[in-house]
């Protein structure tokens, strides 16, 4: 037997009222590099996470080892754990109807075939170029990680659901040198597809970005108006809405975009949707991991504040349809409720037109801390570890240890002056580039 | 008996080890892990999950030809330990290899952190009620818009033993309680997260007054979202001893640890004998420390003894596991770290610290004009460049110095620095000293998350960037 159709068995027959599980088996692909290939791993994950009701006292339990004794032990514990629970007076039921919707490009088939050599050889050759690119540079850190994942979610409403998914993530780290100057050059991609993975650009990337930073100072502190990269601003996307648009953090009150449905939170250039279902999207699925079909939900359409994001349980308590945003990053973790694909929508102007349209600015490049920005205050903060200034529409002296502040909110009404074409993910979170009017910096 | 026994019974390590030699294998390595862990989470006076976790697998770690192979797994049948072992040493098999240090002292004991009264047998009635009461103390009047109390446990059994014939075991129970307060006033909003933990049993829990403490993280988010964020620039800050923890493992810890230093990626590289901080300046990583992380040895069997990284402003020391300390013609300073069976060890901080001077608290901040007096509640972490050189931390409401005296409270402060430059401006450092850890996060390298131990005195920074608007 299944061990989630095992472990619903198991539940019923301990009189839990309702139970779900969310079984996730998963093999990775790790390698990690320098110059060489330092290590090569496999490393296969499983675990079940049981979530039990008994009328409206809930509790959860999982474990890693998924023979019958353990996920029956697991069963039991969960429902002792949830007799002796406070009631939850909002808990209504769990999803009682699973369903599909039709998403593509969430699983390669061509990965299982990958074989060692077939991967390190990729990598070695990508590597190489970083080498043969200028002397003074070279490769210091990297990672790489090739995941499938297989997912299956059942609960006692006889319903069930199973997915498989594959993910490849590369992180790659290089350092320059010269005459006591030293920098660093990043590049990272997350893509479904191992064929969608560019590691000749990101190596050659990684090796300029190095090479041209070597001079990188910081500036005095002031206000200018700031172009930040698409992967960059994606994440910062990430931190500060990724949160407050779920109803999860709605209903609980720490949401600043709480009771502001139909009225307009951004200037008309602004338009930002939730996309499970896009093609090859980074968390595009075809059902939740509660078993609710997926869909792409406006959320902010032409400044406007349309919808909020939901799972089940504040779906029932709003009286709304569930989103399909349930979300477990791990099997041991409650569901939350968090976006798919969280994009921001392009405009029509290229990055180097917004370069060259700027007279005097800040280029952000690259920057460490922006996940420090605050959710609940709106306060967007990053520290810039690799910019340019740019002057009369081209990027001049390359700077570092700048650390920019703002309210995301007040940009979203009327400091996002420019919106680029050019989409990228930062994981999860899709933006093209983007210049803001006027931000604040601290330097020297 | 207890759990982790259970499950060790029907996994024989030595013979797997035997049979990597066999196989080809020049050196082999086994790590088990049995760990359980219990998140209680309280949403304004409501229970919104309890959740329970056991985590137990096999980690296998080969090296043929000075290669190294590894694969993990959670399915314990001999079976499967068998297609485990054969899949590591595969992947060592498809690299080219480098030199190696295995073969090392051998080490042999069992550890155990002192535990009273073993959080996981403490009533589940018992962990919600006492949660519950301390979300409910939180709830000081209606600008609290929301209330989120954690209360966290982790027993984590770790067994290492090597081809060489290491054997030795640490069993680690942690337990602390985290809260976040949001206050509104006026349409705008903020949040005070903050968290206590401690390397010990349930007694810990059991002897601190949450309720006060959950009360004033509200009282300090309300005094917060009325406050403005300081003007930016770059001037003297004063720090606290939890913010001097942060800045210390973000600002030296990553760039001294030795991996990154081998490669030539963190500044530190060929500063060993430099002085790279102020004589005032003396940082430490340690094992073991009242109030930090209890780590007498690490993912490799070493033994973690004190390693002096800077004295007097002089860098003395990376950190290293086996493989950095090799690079470096050194011994492993027991910083070889993983975060569980499924990942192989790197180098990390355990508990970083700065030791204390003489300074009273009056002291550090009477000769500043316009400064800033940066407190740890409310922070949610840092990050570092260790390439560029760049670090940056975020701090709680904090409070303007001016003429020698606190004065009022700001908010979203942000602080960056430079590695090679920041520590060489600390002037004076305090005399009293703290030591943090935490159950509910830690610090990420390379995918990998850890619990670390970090402190230090009040310490006084003459220049350091300060972000706001």
């Amino acid at each position: 037997m299944e061990p989630t159709e095992f472990a619903i068995k198991k539940a019923l027959k301990m009189k839990a009222t309702e139970a779900e599980a969310y079984t996730q088996k998963t093999k990775t692909i790790r390698v990690e590099f320098d110059e060489k290939i330092k290590s090569l791993k496999t490393i296969e994950s499983t675990g079940i996470g049981l979530r039990v009701a008994l009328g409206k006292k809930t509790a959860m339990y999982s474990t890693s080892v998924l023979d019958e004794n353990r996920i029956g032990e697991a069963v039991t514990k969960a429902v002792k754990t949830a007799k002796v629970a406070p009631e939850d007076p909002s808990w209504r039921h769990m999803n009682r109807k699973f369903g599909n919707a039709s998403a593509e490009g969430y699983y390669d088939g061509e990965i299982g075939n990958l074989s060692y050599q077939e991967i390190v050889g990729t990598l070695l050759s990508s590597v190489n170029l970083i080498k043969d690119y200028d002397k003074r540079v070279k490769p210091t850190r990297g990672i790489l990680n090739i995941t499938r994942a297989n997912i299956s979610v059942a609960n006692t409403y006889n319903e069930s659901a199973e997915r498989s998914e594959t993910n490849v993530e590369i992180w790659m780290r290089t350092k320059a040198e010269e005459y006591g100057m030293e920098s660093t050059g990043n590049e990272h991609q997350e893509a479904r597809f191992w064929k969608e993975v560019n590691f000749e650009d990101i190596a050659s990337k990684a090796a300029e970005k190095a090479v041209k930073f070597l001079k990188a100072k910081p500036i005095p502190s002031g206000k200018t108006s700031v172009i930040i990269r698409n992967q960059v601003f994606a994440s910062i996307l990430g931190v500060i809405l990724g949160y407050p648009v779920t109803a999860d953090w709605v209903q609980k009150g720490r949401s600043p975009l709480a009771n502001k449905l139909g009225s307009q939170i951004a200037s008309e250039n602004i338009s930002i949707v939730d996309d499970g279902v896009m093609p090859k999207g980074w968390r595009t699925k075809p059902f939740d991991d509660e078993g609710c079909p997926t869909q792409r939900t406006p959320i902010i359409e032409k400044g406007v504040l349309r919808n909020y994001l939901y799972d089940t349980y504040t779906a029932l308590k709003d009286q709304v349809k569930s989103t399909g945003n349930a979300q477990r990053l791990f099997y041991w973790i409650k569901p939350q409720t968090l976006p798919n694909n969280l994009i921001l929508k392009t405009g029509d102007a290229s990055s180097e037109e917004i370069i060259r349209e700027t007279k005097h600015g800040i280029y952000i490049e690259e920057t460490i801390g922006e996940w420090l920005s605050n959710p609940v205050s709106g306060n967007l903060n990053a520290t810039v570890t690799h910019g340019y200034l740019v002057e009369n529409g081209e990027l001049t002296k390359p700077i570092k240890g700048v650390v920019i502040s703002g309210n995301f909110y007040e940009l979203l009404k009327n400091g996002i002056e420019i919106i680029g074409k050019d989409l990228r993910n930062s994981s999860e979170n899709y933006s093209p580039t983007v210049k803001i009017t006027e931000l604040t910096f601290a330097g020297e | 008996m207890e759990e982790h026994e259970e499950a060790i019974k029907k996994v024989d390590l030595e013979k797997i080890l035997e049979k990597a030699i066999k196989r080809g294998a020049s050196y082999a390595d086994a790590r088990f892990q049995c760990q359980d862990n219990e998140l209680i989470t309280i949403e304004k006076e409501t229970l919104e999950s309890y959740s329970s976790r056991n985590l137990t697998g096999v980690g296998i770690r080969v090296s043929v030809k000075e290669a190294i192979g590894f694969a993990s797994t959670s399915d314990l049948t001999p079976k499967n330990l068998n297609r485990t072992l054969e899949n590591s040493i595969k992947a060592a098999k498809a690299i080219k290899g480098e030199k190696q240090a295995f073969k090392d002292k051998v080490s042999k004991g069992k550890f155990k952190s002192p535990v009273k009264i073993d959080p996981i047998d403490v009533s589940p009635e018992e962990k919600v009620s006492l949660a519950l009461d301390a979300n409910k103390a939180a709830l000081v009047n209606d600008k609290i818009k929301s209330a989120t109390t954690r209360l966290g446990l982790s027993k984590d059994f770790r067994l290492f033993m090597s081809s060489e014939g290491a054997n030795t075991s640490v069993e680690t129970t942690i337990v602390g309680l985290a809260h976040t307060s949001v206050a509104q006033t006026n349409g705008v909003m903020e949040w005070v997260p903050h968290s206590d933990s401690k390397c010990a049993g349930f007694e810990f829990i059991k002897s601190k007054d949450w309720n006060s403490l959950t009360a004033d993280l509200s009282k300090l988010a309300i005094e917060a979202v009325s406050s403005k964020t300081p003007p930016p620039g770059t001037y003297p800050v004063v720090v606290d001893p939890e913010i001097v923890g942060l800045l210390l493992h973000e600002a030296f810890g990553h760039a001294s640890e030795g991996d990154l230093v081998s490669t030539g990626e963190s500044v530190l590289n060929k500063k060993l004998g430099a002085k790279l901080a102020s004589e005032h300046v003396t940082i430490i990583d340690e094992g073991k420390v009242e109030g930090g992380y209890f780590y007498p040895l690490d993912d490799e069997g070493t033994e973690k003894k004190r390693t002096v990284i800077v004295e007097n402003g002089i860098l003395k020391n990376y950190i290293h596991d086996k493989h950095s300390a090799l690079r470096f013609s050194a011994n492993s300073t027991g910083n070889g770290r993983a975060q569980n069976f499924e990942n192989l060890p790197i180098v990390r901080q355990t508990n970083y610290f700065m030791q204390s001077d003489d300074s009273k608290f009056e002291e550090l901040i009477e000769d500043i004009d316009f400064g800033v007096y940066v407190k740890g509640k409310g922070s949610t972490g840092g990050q570092v460049e260790v390439g560029m050189g760049t670090f940056t931390f975020n701090v709680g409401p904090s409070n303007i110095i001016r003429n020698g005296e606190l004065t009022e409270t700001v908010r979203g402060v942000v602080i960056s620095g430079l590695i090679l430059e920041t520590l060489k401006t600390i002037d004076a450092v305090g005399k009293d000293f703290e030591m943090r850890t935490s159950v509910f996060g830690g610090c990420g390298k390379s995918g990998q998350t850890v619990p670390v131990g970090f402190g230090g005195p009040h310490v006084r920074v003459r220049k350091m960037t300060v972000g706001g608007r």
